[in-house]
């Protein structure tokens, strides 16, 4: 075999975000006509990885390289320009133009003479770069019209036509494109992908890992920001790329397991046939007193919606949420508030706290009736509290009346945290990631405090980042999968699954 | 011996920058409306030394009653990051009504006027709110409709008022000749001060206009706390209008229509975020104090009042260039 300069070749990507380091030196290459499987948990930098490819994200540092030269890429335009073309998860097309506008939109090249559309040049070369996927979608076809499946392939003729830019062959990055297709339509895909090796290569990013393996020439693991792993397909199966996935670097000592107190056998939350309309259906599952309960499950999976839905942020299609045995009709977080449970959004910038409001006024925001004497904004008692909880908490902070967003990561969770313990009548608390893009004493510091809130009686639903962490964080472990439970399992302190058990549920 | 030491491969992790300069952008928020107002007191004294006599301050606050009153209400509506564009055809609807309605109920048009103006403004805000209508939208058709009651109800005329029903509005205090709008104003502004600073509402309007998805997940009840605002708005104008009748002796369909446009441009000037989540009424009162000194200003240097709607204009839109925190806004539509 001769010595192929790669088409794509990246090399030690390094990207870093305020608090979290999303890409840790990446490299790989894409040779020319591979198909190359990409796989790794939710945040081990897929996405990032992919959007430093097309120019929406710049990295830190490390370089791109097409066809050996390097590239700098600013945008998706550029990226294009220099021959990379992604497909996205959610989907880039116009809905009310028409295939061939969208197919060429930005690119029209002589299928537009002095500002006016040529209509017959334009759908003719629409129809070339359909033809080399041999679809069957007419140009002419209102975009919005088509299946969804029907408007991925339209998406790929569009990347395909940056062909005719470089002269040279295309990368195509698929991301997650069959997450929202059915069986047959996945198929489609597959022999598109086949099809696409004579005139490009090809980056895949799946969740389902029997694709990968099906469709890749090699697949590479991403895990922390890292590639950690290159292999074929047929020397490796799914669980040895679950545990590829995984990792080994479990302590667990710092998820305090010992410290486990089991939970009580009353119920205290109900959740019967709960169904929020396209994402999850016949939600069941009960909740005990100072239980804390690990909802499992990919991006997609219906776990965000679900736990959205409890706490009144999303309305429900049918089912019953009980609470205490009583029936809850929560139509806004307000109402869920005042049954006192409370939330712990996953993106703590846009949801999870007001950046320009002070400390305090983050803390009390909630539960401002506890520093209210009826509608009287006592601040005196306001600042005591807030002082109080920054102690308690240890909540590094100049002082309860900074501005919450100049305080690190850890410490404005730790804040948000407090925000729904100054309630003593707390009953449930939901918590989506609440250690992400922390550092690890940050995250040992929400561990503990989830403990002991669990101790007192408080009961948490938990979706975590790493399954090891949530599997040593919880009670029990409910797996969801393509908006249905596919398992339940005990996690008592002695005797943890291993997350493999889970991971096999919800992939 | 030399020791050669390896340095570790990984880059250094740049320092985050922009911290400084959205800093500078808070303390020129906070500080520079009041320098502007000391520069232009201090301007206008120099060319007319006659500004700085108590009767003519006095009649410059005067004047500015009406733009004062507009813009508290106003002021709430764009902190919790909305717009009332309605405020000014609301006036002026309220002036006709006023104008009607005395005659036959004396001075109970007032209190009756303020409401029906309130419950304009809480209309206004419940379309915003239940039917999602972005709230420039909802406030320019309520100013269309506002403004075609108006014209409707008054036959497209000017209606006089006889009588010294409203003279309160427009008399001076004796002894310190002191004008007693002068006086309710500062009364208005004082009252949605103390609501501002002694009760939970300030922080939710400043929670819903910083990020009302953050708002929404603490409890904030945003709809209700919108909707006030927009009632207050509705019965700041209404009362508005009472003013401008006390003051012309008549009310009419247009009466108030030019001051929407300074109302905007105080809130701004006084630095009170278009996009929401940053101002309040100290500030606002500035704001309100800076056009009023510039209308002395430009009549000062000679300026026909014909050309303020111009300057009312680019400093809007200057005030705002200069101001906007552009890291909160995903695009500008």
């Amino acid at each position: 075999m001769t010595a192929q300069v790669p088409v794509l070749a990246v090399r030690d990507l390094r990207k870093r975000y305020a608090e979290t380091t999303a890409l840790d030196g990446v490299s790989f290459e894409v040779r020319p006509h591979e198909v190359v499987g990409l796989i790794g948990e939710n945040g081990a930098g897929k996405s990032t990885l992919l959007k430093t490819l097309v120019g929406l994200v710049q990295p830190d540092s490390g370089s791109i390289e097409m066809h050996g030269k390097p590239v700098k890429m600013r945008g998706i335009a550029q990226a294009g320009a220099a021959g990379i073309g992604m497909v996205f998860q959610e989907q880039s097309l116009i809905p009310n133009i028409t295939v061939a506008e969208n197919i060429l939109l930005g690119a029209e090249g002589p299928a537009v003479l002095g500002g006016f559309y040529r209509w017959g040049e334009l759908n003719r070369r629409a129809q070339v770069h359909l033809d080399k996927i041999g679809s069957s979608i007419s140009p002419t076809t209102l975009t919005e019209e088509l299946s969804f499946a029907d408007r991925q392939m339209v998406e790929v003729a569009k990347v395909l036509a940056t062909e005719e830019r470089t002269n040279a062959e295309p990368v195509v990055l698929l991301d997650e494109p069959t997450s929202v297709l059915d069986r047959d339509e996945a198929e489609v895909l597959f022999e598109q992908i086949e099809r696409l090796r004579s005139r490009a290569s090809v980056v895949f990013v799946s969740h389902r890992l029997d694709e990968v393996l099906r469709v890749s020439d090699r697949v590479y693991v991403l895990r922390n920001g890292q590639a950690v792993a290159e292999c074929v397909p047929g020397d490796v199966d799914e669980a040895k790329l679950r545990k590829l996935m995984i990792g080994r670097d479990m302590e667990g000592s710092h998820y305090d397991e010992e410290n486990q107190v089991p939970a009580s056998e009353e119920v205290l939350l109900s959740v019967r046939g709960l169904t929020v309309r396209g994402v999850c259906e016949d939600i069941n599952f009960d909740l005990h007193n100072g239980e804390v309960l690990g909802i499992a499950g990919v991006q997609g999976s219906g776990r965000e919606e679900l736990c959205r839905s409890i706490f009144g942020a999303l309305p429900t299609r049918r089912g019953r949420i009980e609470l205490d045995g009583r029936r809850m009709r929560l139509r806004s977080p307000r109402a869920a508030i005042s049954q006192d449970i409370g939330f712990v959004p996953a993106e703590r910038r846009a949801e999870g706290m007001i950046s320009s409001m002070t400390v305090a006024e983050n803390i009390t925001l909630p539960h401002i009736e506890e520093v209210c004497a009826g509608p009287v904004l006592l601040r005196g008692k306001e600042r005591a509290l807030a002082d109080e909880w920054i102690e308690r908490l240890s909540i590094r902070t100049p002082g309860s009346a900074v501005p919450i967003g100049s305080l690190s990561g850890g410490n404005q969770q730790k804040a948000v945290l407090a925000r729904w313990m100054v309630s003593d009548s707390l009953r449930l608390l939901i918590l989506d990631h609440p250690t992400r893009g922390l550092d690890v004493g940050a995250k040992a510091d929400v561990y503990k405090l989830i403990r002991e809130l669990a101790a007192t009686g408080v009961s948490v639903l938990l979706m975590a980042d790493s399954l090891e962490e949530l599997i040593a964080m919880s009670h029990r472990v409910l797996v969801m999968k393509d908006g249905h439970v596919s398992g339940v399992l005990d996690a008592p302190p002695d005797a943890k699954p291993a997350p493999i058990d889970v991971l096999e549920r919800m992939i | 011996m030399t020791v050669t030491e390896t340095l570790p491969e990984r880059p250094l992790v740049p320092e985050a920058p922009k911290k400084s300069r959205n800093a500078v952008r808070k303390r020129l928020l906070t500080f520079m409306p009041i320098i502007v107002l000391l520069v232009l007191v201090t301007a206008i004294s120099i060319a007319n030394p006659n500004f700085l006599r108590a009767n003519s301050l006095w009649t410059a606050l005067d004047s500015s009653v009406p733009i004062m009153i507009l813009a508290s209400g106003a002021m709430l509506v764009i902190l919790c990051g909305g717009i009332d564009l309605s405020v000014a055809a609301l006036a002026s609807m309220a002036s006709v009504f006023v104008a009607l309605w005395i005659p036959g109920m004396g001075g109970w048009a007032v209190p009756l006027v303020v409401i029906v103006c309130a419950l304009a403004g809480m209309l206004q805000g419940a379309v915003h709110v239940v039917a999602q209508v972005p709230s420039f939208l909802v406030t320019l058709g309520g100013l269309a409709v506002w403004s075609g009651i108006a014209l409707v109800a008054s036959g497209a005329a000017t209606v006089g008022v006889s009588g010294s029903t409203l003279g309160w509005t427009f008399t001076r205090v004796t002894d310190l000749g002191i004008p007693s709008a002068v006086l309710v104003a500062a009364a208005l502004v004082t009252v949605i001060g103390l609501v501002l600073q002694f009760t939970p509402a300030r922080r939710w309007l400043i929670s819903i206009g910083s990020s009302e998805p953050a708002a929404l997940m603490a409890g904030v009840p945003a709809a209700q706390t919108k909707i006030a605002a927009f009632t207050v708005s509705g019965a700041c104008a209404g009362f508005a209008g009472v003013m401008l009748v006390g003051r012309t002796f008549s009310g009419a369909p247009t009466l108030a229509d030019s001051l929407l446009l300074p109302v905007v441009a105080a809130i701004v000037v006084g630095g009170t975020a278009i996009t929401g989540g940053f101002g309040g009424i100290g500030r606002t009162v500035v704001g309100v104090l800076i056009i009023a000194v510039l209308r002395v200003g430009l009549s000062v240097a000679g300026v026909p009042s014909s050309y303020e709607q111009i300057f009312y204009g680019v400093l809007v839109i200057g005030a705002v260039a200069l101001t906007i925190d552009r890291s909160k806004l995903p695009f500008v539509k």
